[in-house]
């Protein structure tokens, strides 16, 4: 696709939303039978897996902690996700997620509970349109309540950008191609402490301000949508 | 000033109570909020604010009745995988209740790989290092019978108040059973259609296990399974 | 990682096999409950998702430009490439494919390449220099046993279902696919052979046969595993079951 005139026009983007506003998200928590503890997002096309192991046993030896558990984050995007088709395997930018990914995440964790042992979290890209950090992030947090292992809050997720100079949230692959400045945020939303940030492009201290404003109202719907998606997964039951 | 009502569904993070509150498992206090740690039930009682979690691993502590199965072995005892981040280590003392002349006798004969065993957690140090015991008359190494693994956190479920889940499974389900906290359970009985029926029933008390009347569903469960006899 | 099987599960499937019983009450040519969803990852040309019991694995097609091999200047390519997610069981660890995550993808490739069931030799834009490749990736998401009948089924599901990509240098009306092999797996435990081995069933089986069958009911791969082995007449009954439960799977592709 070539690069469109304009990104926003009447106030309304390429796919019809406003500027402050997210694609449609679905969570749904338990959905895999072996893992401990599992979620699947949907972040308008994005299409996210996430699956928790633990705590258990920490392999190799030498890699565990005395008195506490370590955690282990993996991202990865299947081949098909993307446009052009990725090689399996982890390349430089998987890392990169991978790393922040367990930093947003191992603050709320009381992983002090288990010395020795190593928490998995698994996040696998089946579908991609951009933000798919920020589904993971969304995943993982329920894998994780879903698993059992105890934490003090959620993590929610989202990305800002500016694309035509507006800011704006959750951005398409498309907007992230042609906008300037890409964002992505996560945070405990019970504190408002934000647990990862990251962003490239160029953005003013009063953007900057304004994209956080636009980040937190975000994530407090997200949290919403997390919680909910644990209490699905009881409440159906207790209809049958 | 509490937030939840008795039995409710919590989250982590949310908002349980405030005030001098006795914080026991699944919570955690902050300031002067109390909040939940994990997804679970709600036990409020008197002053006692309790999560019972949903699901989760199993974490030993002593006296505990668990079932391990044997997966490495050592010149005076054997390491068990008990379901749970931590292998419980076996000493031979502690199976035989006696001393073992170690030049003498070789213990293999007594437990070897893949055995499965019904133990004790006779003690747990802070670096997680978990002692076992398997003395005791009915514990030891198991023959025969089906062995079935639930959620640990479901356990408590499949015993009951006052064992009233439990005795529901062996009397109607017409089976024998060893329940380990550690969400492993031994069933043993003549008819094998009634030791499916049984099994079945325990997948259910795991489903459903947040849901009152369980123990009546069950037992109607298992009636209708009986009635049904003749192969 | 490995998993131990306690002597007592080993013995209680082994007992129940004696009486031509299974662990899950199913009989020994009774498969698992099958389910197929086509197309649900929009990224892909093609794709599927397979549930056989609480085994799920999803397959994704990817269709590029590529350079033909330099002995087969006029015949596109086909690359299976599998991946055993370490979400799928504690007992996959993520890196590099390990021996079963690369036989999967084999045996996948055998049964669609040995059964023709793409006209490769159509797939070719200039002979010599630029020819299609159709990339098969094959994700298992949540291991209950038997991956490997449900990946195959996966990737021809996905064949199946597979739109040509959006270039001006694809000139062909459709998806060259004719064929639908489809694989089914027969395992023995205690000289007894039982079709789509659960989880459990794995863990104690002697062997393992995967027969691939299309239409006609002739076979287009095979491929034993474990270290049991097979007499010629467990062979032989093996061939029937895994061509009656084909035909059955493969009316399941639409």
């Amino acid at each position: 696709m070539k690069k469109p005139e304009k990104l926003i026009e009447n106030g309304k983007r390429l796919d019809g939303r406003v500027p402050d506003e997210m694609r449609p998200l679905k969570i749904e928590a338990g959905i895999l039978e072996r893992a401990d503890g599992s979620a699947y997002v949907e972040l308008g096309a994005n299409k996210v897996l996430a699956a928790v192991y633990g705590p258990r046993e920490m392999h190799p030896r030498h890699r565990q902690q005395p008195d506490t558990a370590v955690l282990r984050c993996r991202y990865n995007m299947a081949p098909f996700s993307v446009d052009e088709r990725k090689r399996p395997g982890p390349d430089r930018r998987s890392v990169e997620i991978s790393k922040v990914t367990r930093e947003a995440l191992e603050s709320v964790l009381f992983l002090e509970l288990y010395p020795r042992s190593v928490i998995d979290v698994f996040i696998e890209v089946l579908q991609a349109d951009a933000g798919t950090r920020t589904a993971g992030i969304n995943a993982a947090s329920v894998a994780l309540a879903d698993a059992g292992v105890p934490m003090r809050d959620m993590v929610s997720s989202i990305a800002v950008g500016k694309i035509d100079d507006t800011i704006v949230l959750d951005l398409t692959k498309d907007e992230d191609q042609w906008g300037t400045t890409d964002m992505p945020i996560a945070m405990v939303p019970r504190k408002k402490l934000v647990t990862l940030l990251q962003m490239d492009g160029h953005f003013t201290k009063e953007e900057f301000g304004q994209a956080l404003g636009l980040a937190f109202k975000a994530c407090e719907q997200i949290y919403g949508i997390q919680r909910q998606a644990l209490r699905e997964k009881y409440a159906i039951k207790q209809e049958k | 000033m509490l937030y939840v009502q008795n039995r409710e569904l919590v989250v982590p993070g949310q908002l349980i109570a405030e005030g001098g509150y006795n914080v026991r498992e699944g919570a955690f206090r902050e300031g002067k909020q109390v909040y939940a740690s994990v997804v679970g039930l709600a036990e409020l009682r008197g002053q006692d604010i309790r999560i019972i979690p949903l699901q989760g691993r199993y974490i030993p502590k002593p006296g505990d009745v668990v079932i391990g199965v044997v997966v490495d072995s050592y010149y005076s005892g054997w390491i068990l995988d008990i379901n749970s981040p931590y292998t419980g280590n076996l000493f031979v003392s502690d199976l035989l209740l006696r001393k073992v002349d170690l030049v003498r006798e070789d213990i293999s004969q007594y437990l070897s790989m893949g055995d499965v065993v019904v133990a004790k957690v006779k003690d747990v140090n802070e670096r997680m290092r978990v002692q076992l015991e398997a003395g005791e008359p009915g514990m030891g190494r198991v023959k025969g019978g089906k062995l079935v693994e639930i959620s640990p956190a479901k356990v408590p479920r499949v015993i009951g108040r006052k064992g009233s889940m439990l005795n529901t499974l062996q009397d109607v389900g017409e089976c024998k059973l060893r329940v380990g906290q550690n969400g492993r359970i031994m069933i043993w009985g003549k008819n094998p259609r009634m030791i499916n029926a049984v099994v079945e029933a325990l997948l259910m008390i795991e489903r459903e296990a947040h849901i009152s009347g369980l123990t009546d569903r069950v037992h109607l469960m298992l009636e209708k399974i009986k009635s049904e006899g003749g192969e | 990682m490995y998993e131990i099987v306690s002597s007592v599960r080993r013995d209680y499937i082994a007992d129940l096999a004696r009486e031509g019983k299974r662990i899950d009450t199913r009989t020994m040519d009774q498969f698992r409950e099958v389910s197929v969803e086509v197309g649900p990852i929009k990224s892909a040309q093609g794709s599927a998702l397979v549930k056989v019991g609480k085994t799920q694995v999803v397959a994704g097609i990817k269709v590029e430009h590529a350079e033909p091999f330099p002995d087969k200047p006029d015949n596109g390519m086909l690359v299976v490439n599998a991946e055993l997610l370490p979400l799928a069981s504690p007992t996959f660890e993520p890196g590099r494919p390990s021996e079963n995550a690369i036989e999967l993808a084999r045996v996948v490739d055998r049964g669609i390449r040995e059964s023709n069931a793409i006209d490769l030799d159509k797939l070719v834009i200039k002979s010599g220099e630029d020819v299609w490749a159709v990339f098969i990736d094959i994700y298992v998401l949540d291991h209950d046993g038997n991956l490997i009948d449900a990946s195959a089924l996966a990737a021809i599901a996905a064949l199946l279902n597979a739109k040509p990509p959006e270039d001006e240098a694809w000139t062909l009306p459709e998806f060259p696919i004719h064929k639908r092999p489809v694989a089914v797996t027969v395992a023995k435990i205690n000289s007894k052979l039982m079709i789509d081995p659960c989880l459990d069933e794995e863990g104690v089986m002697d062997a393992r046969i995967t027969i691939a069958t299309i239409e006609d009911g002739s076979i287009c791969a095979v491929q034993k595993g474990g270290i049991g082995c097979f007499s010629r007449e467990e062979l032989e009954q093996a061939y029937e079951m895994a061509r009656a439960e084909g035909a059955e799977l493969r009316a399941k592709l639409g």
